[in-house]
């Protein structure tokens, strides 16, 4: 059993990790385009995805620590205090990430929206755990790219909203699928390889 | 209900002037046509090719004033290039340049 367990927490830590370079890749490409243009949303983006792919190494490192160094005791690892510091911490900066995508990827003529910064902090009255705050989060920017693909109709735009649907998906089955712990990190990998996509394909010269 | 333009960063406009004279071929542009195509006032052309040329992303083809065209640099044609990468990755997340 826990050889198993072992199997898919290095099968996690390699789709992890190919995630976090491919947030790193977004985030540089989007601060690229930044220094390019001087606008503001492309700067948070950037930091949204430097962020994420913060947490994913972090979560990675923690991972591979507890688990690989310290002999994969799960007994030993409920009680840890500095465990549950890198899991909420991996949560927190996910959702710090999200919020920045949220504030990024908002339509434009909507200037600040109070209704927004309203709706970003009813996760917290509604449910505290991680999870489901990411979830309501990432609905917001679900939302909003679907009606960027709607408006504009581009493959670009269908990819970065599959991507976002697929890290949606990712922490639904994290929250309420049974084995949602793999099933979670393949989503997310996957919706990070529909990112790559739209990165190549958009880089390429038509 | 009011209807809100778009805004047109600084980096479009320059862009929007460098395809009026790319479309217009190795002849090059005058300022009448960037200025029609890019839509702009006079006074925003002038300050702009300036800038353009000074930043050697186009060349005036001709010394005499009157018959001034300009054209695209090697320089230019890569920043158009760029742009354009960078115009279809914004346009993903639904960034306005």
């Amino acid at each position: 059993m826990q050889d198993v367990l072992l199997s898919l927490i290095r099968l996690d830590l390699l789709l992890e990790s190919i995630a976090g370079f491919i947030a790193l890749a977004v985030s540089h490409y989007a601060n690229k385009a930044f220094r390019l243009t001087g606008q503001k949303k492309l700067s948070d983006l950037a930091t949204g995805f430097l962020v994420l792919s913060a947490a994913m190494f972090g979560h990675v490192i923690g991972t591979w620590y507890f688990f690989v160094l310290k002999g994969g005791d799960i007994g030993s690892l409920e009680g840890s205090t500095v465990f549950s510091v890198v899991t909420i911490a991996y949560g927190t900066m996910k959702i710090m990430a999200y919020i920045l995508f949220a504030l990024s990827t908002r339509p434009i003529g909507g200037g600040h929206s109070p209704a927004l910064g309203l709706f970003m902090a009813l996760p917290i009255l509604i449910d505290p755990r991680l999870d489901v705050v990411a979830i309501i989060i990432l609905v917001v920017v679900v939302l909003q790219s679907a009606m960027n693909y709607l408006a504009i109709r581009s493959h670009y735009a269908l990819y970065v909203l599959v991507g976002f649907c697929l890290l949606l998906l990712s922490h639904m089955s994290a929250a309420y699928a049974e084995r949602g712990y793999i099933l979670s990190q393949v989503f997310q990998f996957l919706g990070f390889i529909a990112l790559l996509v739209m990165l190549v394909r958009a880089g390429r010269e038509v | 209900m009011k209807s809100k333009k778009a805004y047109r960063s600084k980096m479009r406009i320059l862009a929007d002037m460098m395809r009026a004279i790319q479309d217009e071929g190795e002849n090059g542009a005058g300022p009448t046509k960037i200025l029609y195509i890019a839509n702009l006032s006079h006074d925003r052309l002038t300050q702009y090719l300036d800038e353009l040329v000074q930043k050697e992303l186009i060349k005036p083809t001709d010394d005499n004033e009157n018959n001034r065209t300009y054209s695209l640099t090697e320089k230019g044609y890569e920043f158009l290039r760029e742009f354009a990468r960078v115009e279809r990755f914004s346009e993903a997340f639904g960034i306005e340049i």
